[in-house]
């Protein structure tokens, strides 16, 4: 086989990767100048954070065989630090001295705490929502791979972290604003353009946000490190005797992982307009791992069209009379119904069927060259 | 030639059972060393505790001049060790141009791989080691569809890929048609010399067409070192070997 060939065959595999992303991204695009309902975008929106969410879990999970039960942790950290920055933007009802977030005046707090403080600059609170989820994803990580702690038991100690941190939140009602969340927050405002939770500019933060997690996660599994991560994930011992230090590479995934988490996490506080402790719930966090696995754990684009087409559903079957009391139960069938038939999920099919689409094609065309050939040569 | 490695009074026990048991060893610079031995004799046990895989209770593994028993296991590989598995280890899910990328990184850090150059100037190299093995017209499949003996040649080649000083090689030809065998000697030949090898390898007649020297164990020791003709003459040997039908049977 001559150099020439596979480059030439290497390059196009690049294009079909990329062209999946491309089309997704230029339908979301669209889609405001279709869809005219403010309401309906706004629902849109919000599948497309939670898709953004499960493309983090996918990058962990799919391609670095890191089950992390615990996403919705740096999820939840996301959320509450752009909630913090908006909660002492608002001018609020009850305000106590120096413009104190009212859940903290009828606890009788008397001060802001220390670590709301920074939380006034908004670009602070802006790199908080990215940067503290990997710092606490990396910490984590740092000690469960140096120890090597593998399979289940890192979906155990991820899930549990997860949880007592949402303890700690609900139970720290004055400085967090407990089980209630942080409610009745002010429009985030950039660069003079305000993001009204039911506006276009909204939704094509959130379309743009997409765009750049998916791209990302795209680069990162095409780099030569994306490969030793996938590499680990197929045989983790083996790595270590090329001389990889497999712990470096998985807290490293497991962290990237997370700062996209954590940027799924703010956009949700700016759709849904508050940040409450189910955004870092054992609920959210494994019905994540349900869209991920419907929509192919191995494929950014599956996992993310998994997220959006599965939580679209489960809002519309949980809305209709018919569901009301049953829509858990479809739902449930349907994650039954993947893990025993597509272990690929809907990515895998989808994948399936182009390379049976393409096959076909060029075997009726090898079919057309050699009848030709015949042909010439009885002529 | 000098000492390349160096194993000095090696053991190692698995729970209470001694898998070596005092092993001394030297090989030197370039040499391509069989290990022989029956079953249990400790050859993969030694492999193991070359690379990494296993701690020493006792004794020291110098290479190079470094010590390797208290590295962890990539640490020794960056010092110039590699290792290819009894099973092909190769990974699975990736293709065989992945799977020799991944093989032949120079910087082993996160960071300095955050580069997007597959496909670039590295991809004459890889496809030059897919000829070496004769996987050139597999480039593009996933390594989980290769044949066993594929696998075996494709793990070769990411060792050949990773370029390490020192190569251990357990039962490289396992698995292997006569015909892939003999490829197998040709390509280790080539390797000797600007490697140093060390071979576990059950097949007299392979051990015999790639050795200089032999090492046979017993029982977690050296019984025996020498040309594969005075070690079949050893006294030690035939003894070691009474019952399975002498050495060439092993």
């Amino acid at each position: 086989m001559s150099s020439k060939t596979s480059t030439q065959t290497a390059l196009p595999r690049l294009g079909a990767q990329l062209a999946p992303i491309l089309i997704v991204c230029a339908i979301l695009f669209a889609l405001p100048l279709i869809l005219n309902n403010d309401f309906l975008l706004n629902k849109v929106a919000r599948y497309l954070v939670l898709g953004i969410l499960t493309v983090s879990l996918a990058l962990s999970w799919g391609f670095g065989g890191i089950l992390n039960l615990g996403q919705a942790m740096s999820f939840g950290i996301g959320s509450y630090a752009m909630a913090m920055a908006l909660k002492l933007k608002t001018v609020p009802v009850h305000t106590g001295s120096g413009g104190l977030p009212d859940f903290m005046v009828w606890n009788n707090v008397a001060r802001l705490p220390w670590f709301w403080e920074p939380f006034k600059s908004l670009g602070f609170a802006l790199a908080a929502g990215i940067i503290v989820p990997a710092l606490v994803a990396a910490a984590l990580g740092w000690f469960i791979f140096r120890s090597r702690v593998t399979g289940v038991y890192v979906s155990i100690i991820t899930l549990a972290t997860m949880v007592v941190l949402n303890l700690v939140i609900i139970d720290q009602q004055s400085y967090t604003g407990g089980f209630n969340g942080i409610t009745d927050l002010a429009q985030l405002e950039i660069f003079g353009i305000a993001f009204d939770a039911y506006g276009r500019a909204t939704f094509y933060l959130v379309a743009s946000c997409v765009a750049l997690s998916l791209l990302v996660a795209f680069a990162f599994t095409r780099s030569r490190a994306g490969l030793v991560v996938q590499a680990i994930r197929d045989h983790e011992s083996r790595v270590r005797y090329f001389g990889y230090d497999v712990a470096t590479y998985q807290i490293f995934v497991f962290a990237l992982s997370a700062a996209i988490a954590g940027l799924a996490g703010m956009l949700y506080t700016i759709v849904m307009e508050f940040a409450s402790p189910t955004f870092l719930g054992v609920q959210l966090s494994l019905s994540v791992v349900v869209w991920c696995a419907v929509g192919g754990r191995q494929s950014l684009v599956g996992a993310f069209l998994g997220a959006v087409l599965v939580a679209g559903v489960q809002g519309a079957l949980s809305e209709s009379a018919a569901f009301l009391e049953t829509w858990t139960l479809v739902m449930g069938a349907l994650f039954v119904l993947v893990v025993l038939f597509l272990p690929k999920g809907l990515a895998g099919l989808a994948q399936g069927a182009w390379r049976w689409i393409v096959q076909r094609r060029q075997l009726s065309h090898e079919i057309a060259q050699s009848v030709g050939q015949t042909k010439e040569g009885s002529a | 030639m000098t000492t390349h490695l160096d194993l000095r009074d090696v053991s190692v026990s698995f729970n209470g059972f001694r898998a070596l048991n005092g092993l001394n060893m030297s090989v030197r610079k370039g040499e391509l060393r069989c290990l022989i031995g029956p079953n249990g004799a400790g050859k993969t046990t030694a492999l193991d505790i070359i690379c990494g895989k296993v701690k020493p209770s006792a004794g020291t593994v110098t290479f190079d001049g470094t010590a390797l028993q208290d590295l962890e296991e990539h640490e020794i590989a960056r010092a110039g060790v590699g290792r290819k598995f009894q099973v092909p280890s190769v990974f699975r899910d990736l293709t065989v141009a992945e799977n020799l990328e991944v093989a032949r990184a120079r910087h082993p850090g996160v960071w300095a791989n955050l580069r997007w150059d597959i496909g670039g100037a590295g991809r004459a190299d890889i496809e030059r080691l897919a000829a070496l093995v004769g996987l050139a017209e597999q480039l593009e499949r996933p390594a989980a569809y290769l044949s066993h003996g594929q696998s075996q040649w494709l793990e070769i080649g990411m060792l050949v890929a990773q370029d390490a000083e020192l190569i251990l090689m357990d039962e490289p030809t396992a698995g292997m048609t006569v015909q892939e065998t003999r490829k197998t000697a040709d390509l280790f030949a080539r390797l000797k010399g600007k490697h140093t090898l060390v071979v576990v390898e059950h097949d007299m007649s392979f051990v015999k067409a790639i050795g200089d020297i032999i090492s046979v164990m017993h029982m977690g020791q050296l019984l025996a070192e020498g040309t594969a003709a005075e070690v079949e003459a050893h006294p030690e040997v035939r003894r070691a070997y009474l019952g399975s039908g002498g050495i060439s049977n092993a």
